[in-house]
């Protein structure tokens, strides 16, 4: 099992495929991934398209045969009107967490409506995924407070920092322990360190693949062969970490 | 064809560690002729004669294959040129410029004498940039148009999250800015040439925060070295090789 942690459906995908996941699934297969967390896109760049972006993402998903596993979004400057939409997307869609981008989304990572989608996803034991890396709404400190008011929710920080900030994620993993990083973008020596000082049993991999349809696992998996990983973490990283977060088989 | 590497730090410290002879057994292996040497974070920042001497060092018992660069701080007033003359005089054939390092804005003024005096040496200024706030590719074009006699290389395009200025920023960048590909994903390449002349790329690594060979045969695949000499070396060349000492 090798699950991807970091990957986008929509754009381009959904215009040439529309809801069928095949054709997005073979380029993973191609390369021996079998699971991904599916985060949204077209939801992520306009707040309009939100409710029909959740609901082809489900579909997909749901027709993926649960190899894709769905992230819903919302944005929390519709304050309150945000929550039912969580709710359906979770209650009703089934989805597996929840993804922020919020300087795509131009929405700040400390906010009321935050904490509650924080406690909403506790109590739905499901993981929230948040870019990072990106001043100024999206530091890993800043999403390190979050982490820490919030113990009880599974917080990821979905580039470990990016090129500048990966110190930063670094500190953010040690101040909060309910705080997850993927190793999706920044450079082989900065995931050096990251291995080095943060809790391996919190440390994921990802691509970002599906912002177009460019095979970005060549790249991605041959950058993570340079890290000399052993066995042990290997084996956490792309298989049993993921599963523990997504609460998957490990054998599925 | 010479592929020239634009930007390595051989360093003792942090995530920069790379022995010189590391660095030029990389060199060797993935075929690569020569590579620019810069400082390591410190010396950027405090340090810049200790850095500058031991990168002139590191140049000097090379064979020609490393080519120095030096850095000044910019809050170091008249004492930066005088460095950066020195640096000069012994080989140096960039300056390197690190906002984030350095503790300056791009566009303060403070940078305007060594921005001058590479203009007068013809010295190439590389500068860093990134997500952070004080160096970022829409600040350096207007840097560039306040300076039109100095020329500059645009480290990293601005990766990744400045990205999304890129095209508008090959478009509105005056003649002399050059732009370097260290940290730029190697897919994104063919689209960025469409809007910027192939003259002005220059493929830099970044080692050892990013695996040099693994780079360049990253970027070959998407931007194959034997089509594209210039990106890999040519148009570098051409800028060093007019540095006046």
């Amino acid at each position: 099992m090798i699950v991807d942690c970091h990957t986008h459906w929509g754009g381009a995908a959904k215009t040439r495929d529309g809801l069928n996941p095949a054709p997005w699934l073979k380029t993973l297969a191609a390369h021996g991934v079998t699971h991904a967390i599916v985060l949204p896109l077209d939801g992520l760049l306009d707040a309009g398209k939100i409710p029909q972006d959740n609901d082809d993402l489900s579909k997909v998903c749901g027709a993926s045969g649960g190899k894709m596993v769905p992230f819903c979004t919302v944005n929390t400057w519709f304050g309150e009107e945000a929550l039912p939409e969580l709710e359906r997307c979770l209650e009703t869609l089934s989805f597996r967490g929840i993804k922020f981008h919020p300087w795509l989304q131009g929405q700040p990572v400390n906010s009321p409506v935050m904490d509650t989608v924080c406690e909403r996803a506790a109590a739905h034991d499901v993981p929230i995924l948040f870019h990072d890396g990106t001043p100024p709404f999206s530091l890993p400190s800043q999403i390190a407070l979050l982490a820490r008011r919030h113990p009880r929710t599974k917080i990821v920080l979905g580039h470990c920092g990016l090129f500048e900030h990966w110190r930063e994620a670094i500190a953010a993993m040690r101040y909060a322990p309910n705080l997850w990083g993927c190793m999706c973008s920044p450079h082989p020596g900065a995931i050096k360190q990251i291995i080095k000082a943060c809790d391996h049993d919190r440390l994921l991999w990802g691509t970002d693949y599906g912002y177009t349809f460019y095979d970005v696992y060549v790249y991605r998996l041959s950058m993570m062969r340079l890290l000399d990983m052993n066995d042990d973490l290997r084996d956490k990283v792309f298989s049993t970490n993921p599963a523990r977060l997504l609460r998957l088989k490990v054998d599925a | 064809m010479r592929i020239i590497d634009a930007y390595c730090t051989p360093g003792t410290e942090r995530d920069t560690v790379l022995a010189a002879a590391d660095l030029l057994r990389s060199l060797q292996q993935a075929q690569v002729a020569a590579a620019v040497i810069a400082p390591q974070d410190r010396e950027i920042a405090v340090d810049n004669v200790g850095g500058n001497e031991r990168i002139r060092h590191l140049a000097e018992t090379s064979a020609g294959r490393l080519i120095p660069a030096c850095a000044a701080n910019p809050w170091r007033g008249r004492d930066g040129c005088q460095i950066v003359r020195n640096a000069l005089s012994h080989g140096a054939k960039m300056l390197v410029l690190a906002p984030a390092l350095q503790g300056f804005c791009l566009g303060d003024e403070v940078t305007d004498p060594l921005l001058r005096l590479a203009a007068e040496h013809r010295l190439p200024v590389y500068v860093h940039t990134g997500p952070h706030s004080s160096s970022t590719p829409t600040q350096l074009i207007l840097l560039a148009a306040e300076h039109p006699q100095t020329r500059f290389i645009l480290g990293h395009c601005g990766s990744t999250d400045y990205s999304h200025d890129m095209p508008a920023v090959f478009r509105a960048a005056p003649a002399n800015v050059s732009f370097e590909l260290s940290l730029v994903r190697p897919w994104a390449l063919p689209a960025y040439a469409q809007h910027v002349d192939e003259s002005r790329l220059i493929f830099g690594s970044s080692a050892p925060r990013n695996d040099l060979r693994f780079e360049l045969e990253q970027f070959d695949l998407s931007w194959p070295i034997e089509r594209h000499p210039g990106t890999y070396g040519g148009n570098l060349e051409k800028l060093l090789a007019e540095v006046v000492a």
